[in-house]
């Protein structure tokens, strides 16, 4: 009996063998490489998973329709665009594992966030790792929307959406010449910090060559330090972005400008020559590397610069 | 009495050191240099003696108000946030933040103090039927009601995308304070100032409920007294500055070692000893990374859980 039962098994599985092995050479393989290892990606994927907003808005841009996106978190400006239906997979740091084994998915996207979920992910569903270097942002961004249309053999409209954002960066690098020194603030229920040459804010600095304010401070080593008042009308920058967390519920808008506005503030370059520009917190904070999401954040930056 | 003076002199010398503490070029050369109308003045009067203001009121009031919450609870390892108050009133200031964001500033500090009022209520019914053999048990129920009430704040601040500013509000930090945003905290020298006057109630009401009957006192009275002082001062911080740890804790207890237990006595040292820790801290968390700061609950925590643990380790236990 039981030796019956193991040859039918065997019968089985060459079969399953034979059949996986025509399917994928019709389908042809890809193998992705990515921070993390390789995956091989058979065909192209149907149904899609993203626990990153920023990959969301990729795939989006390319016309990629994506079926799990992370429960919390999913950033204004992309709209209605997200699918009603989408199934929520978990927050942006904790994928719900069981959901997404549920879904038995042909392709899982992570990235910064959750880039640490890639060990676990791997084995229950192809997983690629698209985590953004923000010493290497703009690049970062175009090796991932590269990478995507190869997976989706979207590779004209891959090259399209490039060429846009290498456009656009060439623009607003052009905008900020001679524009003098910039510093990128972000405030927090009443405070202020400052973050440093990699941190998820040094595009302005890195990608469109608006000098930093913060080279003239002794101490350039910094990480999302807190700063006083004392210390704006000292670095006394000619531009300062403000990236306003409060501003997560919608309601709260306008925090960031009720607290810059103040005698201290008010004496610097940037206040007195109305050089305060506001920047979409969620496209800052949450999507920074997703097309749509840096697109109009340079939109906002070239819009105060030409202002 | 010299030993009171003495103290209240290092606590103006490091008042002194905090204004002249700062990214600003402001000494007395740049000040007699620039005038009245000069950059030195304006920062001076806009954002140091602010501070310095702000970060005298919060420690005194702070400090008090672990006090007092000790002689209610009559517990020395109580303070604000072992007993849920803390976690309370930022739950309150959170849910206001939420549902009426435009409300002035005021509002929300006084929905944050009726939530600290309600959460320090439960934490004081929960000590009624909890049996307490130990004195460490008191701190253990209230850290842990804390906790409690601290997830279900994360709880909401994740649904409603503010863990950030949550995360703000629980690390205190005096960076933003300037002219016109620190005034609440002249509240809490209101509070200490009525602590005083009701110093020997409370020295009373310390010593049990039966005493405290037994001398005509209404008991009931001198407890609700204490803590909504001890409500209002956690929300008042809370709101303008966030909270700050283990100061309520440290200051009574290093006080009562060297002075007593009489509140009359010890207020005055309290107030002072609270005000100059705090000082001593955040000149300490400007000057460490200058020109960039570390928050004052950071700097706190590191002094503070040092200078517990060695009171927890001489204390005998078993003793109060």
């Amino acid at each position: 009996m039981s030796s019956l039962f193991r040859s039918t098994a065997i019968v089985a599985a060459v079969f399953a063998g034979v059949f996986s092995l025509a399917s994928a050479s019709i389908a042809q393989d890809k193998v992705i490489t990515h921070p993390q290892g390789e995956t091989t990606i058979s065909g192209v994927p149907a149904k899609v998973l993203t626990q990153d907003w920023a990959v969301f808005d990729n795939l989006n841009a390319l016309g990629v329709a994506v079926a799990g996106v992370p429960s919390s978190n999913a950033p204004s400006y992309l709209g209605d665009q997200v699918p009603a239906d989408a199934l929520p997979i978990g927050s942006l740091f904790e994928p719900d594992f069981e959901g997404i084994a549920a879904e038995e998915a042909d392709v899982y996207f992570i990235a910064g966030r959750s880039a640490s979920a890639y060990p676990t992910a791997k084995d229950i569903v192809p997983t690629i790792d698209l985590s953004v270097n923000n010493t290497e942002f703009v690049s970062g961004i175009k090796h991932n929307i590269t990478t995507l249309g190869e997976i989706f053999d979207l590779q004209v409209r891959a090259e399209e959406l490039n060429a846009a954002l290498d456009a656009k960066v060439a623009e607003a690098t052009a905008a900020a010449e001679g524009k003098g020194t910039a510093l990128v603030l972000v405030t927090n229920a009443g405070k202020l910090g400052v973050y440093g040459a990699d941190s998820r804010v040094a595009w302005v600095y890195n990608e469109i060559g608006m000098s930093s304010a913060l080279d003239s401070v002794k101490d350039g080593d910094h990480g999302g330090d807190a700063v006083s008042f004392e210390f704006l009308l000292e670095v006394n920058p000619d531009w300062v972005f403000v990236v306003d967390r409060d501003a997560g519920t919608g309601e709260s808008a306008g925090a960031a400008a009720a607290l810059l506005d103040n005698e201290l503030f008010n004496q610097t370059n940037a206040a007195k020559e109305g050089h305060v520009v506001y920047l979409d917190p969620q496209a800052s904070y949450i999507s920074m590397h997703g097309y749509q999401g840096v697109m109009l954040l340079l939109d906002q930056v070239l819009a105060g610069l030409n202002s | 009495m010299p030993a009171l003076i003495l103290a209240s002199i290092v606590t103006i010398i490091l008042a002194v050191v905090s204004i002249f503490v700062g990214v600003s070029d402001v000494s007395i050369a740049s000040l007699l240099a620039g005038g009245v109308d000069g950059r030195a003045m304006e920062v001076l009067l806009i954002s140091r003696i602010p501070r310095t203001l702000a970060l005298i009121l919060a420690g005194a009031s702070m400090a008090i108000a672990g006090l007092v919450m000790q002689m209610v609870v009559r517990n020395r390892f109580v303070e604000p946030s072992t007993t849920g108050t803390s976690e309370s009133a930022a739950l309150g200031f959170l849910v206001v933040t939420i549902l009426a964001p435009g409300w002035p500033l005021m509002a929300k500090m006084g929905v944050a103090a009726l939530f600290a009022l309600g959460g320090t209520a439960l934490f004081l019914r929960i000590l009624r039927v909890v049996p307490l053999r130990d004195v460490l048990m008191v701190p253990l129920v209230g850290i842990m009601l804390g906790g409690i009430i601290g997830a279900l704040t994360a709880f909401v601040a994740y649904r409603a995308n503010l863990m950030a500013s949550l995360l703000a509000w629980n690390m205190g930090d005096f960076s933003g304070i300037i002219r016109g945003r620190y005034e609440l905290l002249w509240i809490g020298l209101a509070c200490c100032a009525i602590a005083y006057i009701a110093a020997d109630r409370f020295t009373v009401a310390g010593m049990g409920k039966d005493f405290t009957t037994n001398l005509g006192l209404n008991y009931q009275r001198v407890m609700v007294l204490g803590l909504v002082i001890v409500s209002l001062v956690s929300a008042v911080v809370l709101v303008s500055v966030g909270s700050i740890p283990f100061l309520g804790l440290i200051v009574p207890n290093l006080v009562s070692l060297m002075i007593g237990d009489n509140m009359r006595r010890t207020v005055p040292w309290v107030a002072i000893g609270g005000a100059g820790m705090v000082l001593a801290c955040d000149i300490v968390g400007r000057l460490i990374r200058f020109p960039y700061e570390i928050p004052i609950a950071v700097v706190m925590g590191v002094v503070g859980s040092a200078l517990f643990l060695y009171l927890l380790l001489r204390t005998p236990r078993g003793a109060t």
